[in-house]
């Protein structure tokens, strides 16, 4: 059953084989694979239990889509005996659960893989989708059901998730991709760059249209320009509270920087090429949401907060010269003083923060320098940040911490002016 | 006996205040085209730097997308390294003409062989060009690894690869317009080679405890990865 995609964009004859004997279905639930041999076949039965407690009329069809896993990651996918749970009335699913495996490329893409899920489901013409990560490991039925609902039920086109993190957990979304995110393309979106989602076929179908697969913003992150797809084409979009997010061992190795050139590129990259969309709109409105909007933890964790302070002195000593041509010469100036503080007073405050990203921004859209080598140079700068988050956090309620991120989404949106002024600057 | 010492001497001396009194004007002369042919070169400058500012030459080059190259490789704009260009060709010029008025004719026939060799000298120009687009992007991208893993000195990282480019381009250009072959490609190899046995050595001496820890994170037990990883927050 196991076949290859000949190009990352094209599926082959096999792989088409599959999908025809399947048919037509109502669910999807696609999951990206690469050496997941540990996880993929808890993953998959977990999904199954959630079609036969929630879905038991429907046509549902899993999907494998493999980047040239080694260990026998797609034979599990395949030969994993279904389960043979009941739902709350005693019936276990009517139909036949359906499962495809293909490997899309010898080497992982994000992009590649989204596509290829994708491409099944508008082949066939599910009505609602979730992708599913194998690496999270507390997955549960009910994340699938939370997914599939929305988009099958609901008639929402884009179902974000939400999840209940640890207060120190995801700063990167929390003090700059939701925030700017939001301000910019005005919509509360809390988790834009969440591999875990729910989608239409509508949606689905409209995506694979656009001539953008080869970029490498959609390649790398294609969650996120997902999102902002559906929002700036007027989708319905709604955010779905899942439950903890805890990262597996073989996943939790993303680094700040490999996290912010990712994100932060496709964010970016959004802006420039949306922005007929984000230059007239101000504020932002909040999208419906299934469970709680958010949910913080406060469990003591260990950080070394001395290495990060030391890594920003080193960034913004070091990168001076570079990030004299990003900022503008006042910002430069600001974190060179804010630089020499002690680290018991040092604070990257709201307003210089927000400032910074609007100028990084602006010169990633006139290429200042390399856009590559532009959003590096904002890592120092990020870490600077939440040295800054940490230390005026530490003792913070949850409460709080929810507070203070809503200050900085509205200090976003009261700096918009500001980012498209520098945007519109020679 | 010592009339002719004194004699010969003084003939001595009478050709060398005759050379110095022909040779004198002509080094004077020589310094007079320099500087004159320096003011040109600064006119003409300044010139067609208004001149290109007039014709939005810069535009231009931002909407081709020819500025974004020129920036990535932090030089900078296209009018600019055009003005900048046009002074070092002028005054280059005048310099030589100020050289071939000294008379020397080993000279002379250097600065004859160098306009014949015009084509080689302006392909040799263009690999030092791209040399340092490639140095300067390079040496950038060094930078901005160094900080963000957090090694010590950057700043020498970045030289290195910004040095070891100009080097290869440097040889690359001489070899082009055929100066001392040789002795370019063998100063080169011995120089590169050089720089890996220092490099070899150093690591070896220098960065035992670093191979160590290298070693450990690659190959060594997962709880001691895992509680690394917890020294900075996950950021998504």
């Amino acid at each position: 059953m196991e076949t290859s995609l000949v190009e990352e964009t094209f599926l082959d004859d096999n792989f088409l084989r599959q999908l025809m004997s399947v048919g037509e279905v109502d669910l999807l639930v696609g999951i990206p694979s690469h050496n997941n041999a540990k996880t993929i076949s808890q993953t998959v039965l977990t999904i199954e239990e959630s079609f036969q407690q929630n879905f038991v009329r429907d046509r549902v069809v899993i999907v494998n889509v493999d980047g040239g896993s080694r260990d026998g990651t797609c034979d599990l996918v395949l030969n994993t005996p279904s389960p043979k749970s009941q739902n709350s009335r005693g019936l276990s699913s009517l139909r036949t659960l359906h499962r495809i495996t293909t490997r899309y490329a010898s080497q992982p893409s994000r992009g590649a893989a989204f596509r290829a899920i994708l491409t099944a489901a508008d082949l066939l013409r599910a009505k609602a989708c979730a992708i599913i990560l194998p690496e999270t490991s507390n997955f549960t039925a009910a994340w699938v059901k939370s997914l599939l609902q929305p988009a099958y039920r609901e008639d929402f086109d884009f179902v974000a998730p939400l999840y209940s993190r640890h207060k120190n957990d995801g700063l990167l979304a929390r003090n700059l991709l939701y925030p700017m995110g939001r301000a910019v393309f005005g919509r509360r979106i809390r988790e834009l760059n969440s591999g875990e989602l729910g989608f239409s076929g509508r949606l689905a179908g409209h995506c694979l249209n656009l001539d953008v697969w080869r970029e490498e913003s959609v390649r790398t992150s294609p969650e996120a320009w997902m999102a902002v797809t559906a929002i700036s084409s007027g989708f319905r979009c709604c955010q779905s509270f899942l439950g903890p997010k805890v990262h597996s061992l073989t996943s939790s190795g993303t680094d700040i920087v490999t996290a912010v050139r990712q994100t932060v590129g496709t964010l970016f990259w959004c802006l420039e090429s949306q922005q007929s969309f984000w230059m007239e709109r101000t504020g932002s409105e909040s999208v419906p949401t299934f469970g709680p909007e958010h949910e913080l933890t406060s469990e003591p964790v260990r950080v070394n907060r001395k290495r990060i302070f030391d890594l920003f002195l080193s960034g913004a000593g070091e990168l001076s010269g570079v990030l004299k041509s990003i900022l503008v010469p006042e910002t430069h100036a600001e974190l060179q003083r804010i630089a020499t503080d002690d680290d018991r007073k040092f604070r990257y405050k709201d307003e210089l923060w927000v400032r910074t990203l609007c100028e990084f921004a602006a010169s990633y859209h006139r290429a200042a320098i390399d856009r590559d080598h532009l959003i590096q140079a904002l890592v120092p700068l990020y870490r600077g940040r939440i040295f800054s988050f940490l230390q005026e956090h530490h003792d913070s309620s949850p409460e709080d911490i929810e507070a203070h991120s809503e200050n900085l989404c509205l200090e976003f949106e009261r700096q918009k002016p500001y980012l498209i002024e520098r945007w519109k600057a020679k | 006996m010592k009339e002719m010492i004194v004699r010969g001497l003084q003939q001595a001396y009478e050709n060398m205040v005759h050379m110095i009194a022909e040779f004198l004007p002509r080094f004077v002369v020589m310094f007079i085209i320099m500087l004159f042919g320096w003011l040109v070169a600064l006119l003409l400058k300044y010139s067609v730097r208004a001149i290109l500012h007039l014709t939005k030459l810069d535009r231009i080059s931002e909407e081709s997308g020819a500025s974004q190259v020129l920036r990535k490789a932090a030089l900078p704009t296209i009018s600019e390294l055009l003005s900048r260009a046009f002074f070092w060709v002028t005054w280059a010029a005048f310099t030589l003409v100020g050289i071939s008025v000294l008379g020397i004719p080993v000279l002379h026939e250097q600065i004859s062989r160098l306009f014949q060799l015009l084509p080689e000298v302006f392909i040799a120009i263009l690999i030092l060009f791209v040399g340092v687009l490639v140095a300067n992007f390079l040496s950038r991208a060094a930078l901005l690894s160094a900080v963000n893993a957090g090694y010590r000195s950057p700043r020498l990282w970045s030289g290195l690869v910004r040095f070891v480019i100009w080097i290869l381009a440097v040889t690359m250009a001489l070899e082009q317009i055929g100066l001392a072959k040789e002795t370019v490609i063998a100063a080169f190899s011995i120089f590169f080679g050089a720089v890996m046995l220092a490099l070899a050595v150093s690591f070896g001496f220098g960065g035992r405890d670093l191979a160590r820890q290298v070693l450990e994170r690659h190959l060594g037990d997962k709880h001691k990865q895992e509680s690394e990883k917890e020294e900075e927050p996950t950021p998504l």
